[in-house]
């Protein structure tokens, strides 16, 4: 029997997603446990978003089940996400809101209450306590990502989904977010993220799942798949210094032809 | 198992699924709603300019229409100003937020929280009936302030009645338009367009300035039969059944647009 520790906090059995005749993800499964950093590559439009979207609620999926926390994401949608913490690609915060008002809403909806005193705690933990005041498009980049990482675990999910979340990120503010995503999985938080950054996948996930043209074609732990697939001549092909990396593996895996 | 309520905002309870480590409660549909509201009333209070321009016009109308006051009556100008106000309401300020949000994501963010879709949109329908009560409101204010329009108490409550009926043609058409186009700007000059189109051919077809087709069909657009029910409300005693078939037309129009608007309506641009 399960335990609460090992049981999965997504479950994704048999997706199938199509756009019309486009069968844009194939028979997908995987699981991701608590206290896990998974990571989801691909090249532009093989699939990770989609699978994402599927995982949020935000897509129906043409086949398959996803269970967030236990909780079928197409039959108990609202109990699913409130398992769940989002940071979507886009920063999709009112741009009217201040900081604190973005807080003071989400938490309303997760149904977290929060005194004062929690409040700024939050914005100082996010280093934000002198802008608590400010409209959210007056932040920057990096300040928009704290807040947005903040609002995804306010209510402490389970599953954490992020979707490229250092797209656009100095190095300063890109490490940041890692430390912070490997403190929300000391916490036990499971975390699933997608991103084209080979470097950020190696350097902070437990686990990967490559996954090209809908399918998922290797899924092991980062060192794992570059010891199990070092030996390829597409992968020694791609090889660039020598020295076999993530980004090789997965250029000798995916093709090194650019995707629209 | 049940869950257990951990708080006064945590009401909904959920049997777990066999082997979940922990229950999880679900906030109250009340506590989520009550913070969408108050979020969407903060944001039109910041886009307050906007807001004020939309009141702008009508109360200019029921100012500069003070001498046509013996000729027309007091409750066809304030009609005039009411129905404009509703279209300004309805097809700029609600059909552009919405299209903007949508482009920002913002409704998507919202859908991947607890919140029930009907709690995302009635939040902003809920702040659009708020700004039609307010604009009616200062229309009666203005129209007795600088006018002398005094209308009966009946006259009063009847009048704010119909604006809100007929607001909702406005809203449920600015829903259609959202739904029907995804770009923003294209979805903006549509607004205007369809906004103008109601101004220039209602008013100037009503007053009989575009001959007695142009007449007759503003008569029966959605611009006429809401100024048509908001003249009747405000003066009960002309309410006839000819102001009845208008109040039925309205309903029917704001039926089609609703179904039309909710049929085509996407929440993100992606999809």
């Amino acid at each position: 029997m399960n335990t609460s520790h090992d049981y999965p906090v997504l479950q994704v059995e048999g997706l199938n997603i199509y756009y019309g005749n486009f069968h844009a993800v194939r028979n997908v499964s995987f699981e991701v446990r608590p206290g896990e950093i998974f990571g989801l590559l691909g090249p532009n439009g093989a699939g990770k978003t989609s699978t994402l979207s599927a995982a949020e609620g935000l897509l129906k999926p043409s086949a398959g089940t996803i269970r967030v926390a236990g909780y079928d994401i197409a039959k108990q949608p609202l109990y699913a996400r409130a398992c769940l913490g989002v940071q979507l690609q886009a920063t999709s915060f009112q741009p009217e809101l201040t900081l604190t008002e973005i807080i003071q809403l989400y938490a309303g909806i997760y149904g977290v209450t929060l005194v004062q005193n929690e409040l700024e705690a939050i914005l100082r933990d996010i280093k934000l306590q002198d802008h608590a005041g400010k409209r959210f498009g007056q932040l920057s980049g990096g300040q928009q990502q704290r807040v947005s990482l903040v609002i995804a675990t306010i209510h402490d999910p389970k599953l954490v989904l992020m979707d490229e979340p250092t797209t656009g990120l100095d190095p300063q503010s890109r490490r940041q977010l890692w430390e912070r995503i490997e403190a929300m999985r000391d916490k036990g938080h499971g975390i699933v993220l997608t991103t084209h950054s080979m470097e950020e996948a190696e350097a902070v996930c437990d686990r990967i799942a490559i996954i090209d043209h809908g399918q998922i074609i290797t899924i092991d732990s980062p060192q794992a798949i570059i010891d199990n697939n070092r030996d390829r001549p597409e992968v020694i092909r791609a090889s660039r210094k020598g020295k076999i990396t993530l980004e090789d593996v997965f250029i000798g895996l995916t093709g090194a032809e650019v995707r629209a | 198992m049940p869950s257990t309520i951990s708080s006064p905002a945590l009401t909904a309870t959920a049997t777990a699924p066999a082997l979940l480590p922990a229950p999880r409660t679900l906030p109250s549909t009340a506590a989520v709603f009550s913070a969408l509201l108050r979020a969407d009333l903060t944001t039109q209070w910041r886009n307050r300019r906007a807001s004020i321009m939309v009141v702008l016009l009508p109360v200019v109308i029921v100012i500069s229409w003070k001498a046509l006051i013996d000729k027309v009556g007091g409750a066809f100008i304030l009609s005039n100003a009411i129905t404009l106000g509703l279209n300004a309401i309805g097809l700029m300020g609600y059909t552009n937020s919405i299209a903007r949000d949508r482009e920002k994501e913002i409704f998507q963010r919202l859908r991947v929280a607890p919140a029930p879709n009907w709690t995302i949109m009635g939040s902003r329908l809920t702040v659009q009936l708020i700004m039609i009560t307010l604009m009616t409101a200062i229309i009666f204010i203005v129209g007795y302030q600088y006018d002398h329009i005094v209308l009966s108490f009946t006259g009063y409550i009847g009048g704010l009645l119909m604006a809100i009926v007929g607001g909702a043609v406005y809203l449920a058409l600015g829903q259609a338009i959202v739904g029907r186009i995804i770009n923003p700007e294209t979805v903006n000059a549509t607004s205007r367009l369809i906004y103008i189109a109601f101004i220039m051919i209602g008013m100037f077809g009503e007053l009989g300035m575009l001959g007695d087709f142009v007449d007759h069909a503003v008569k029966y657009s959605p611009y006429g039969t809401v100024k048509s029910i908001v003249s009747g409300a405000l003066t009960p005693a002309t309410w006839t059944a000819e102001t009845s078939l208008a109040l039925a037309i309205t309903l029917g129009y704001t039926a089609l647009f609703a179904f039309l608007g909710i049929r085509w309506f996407k929440w993100s641009t992606r999809s």
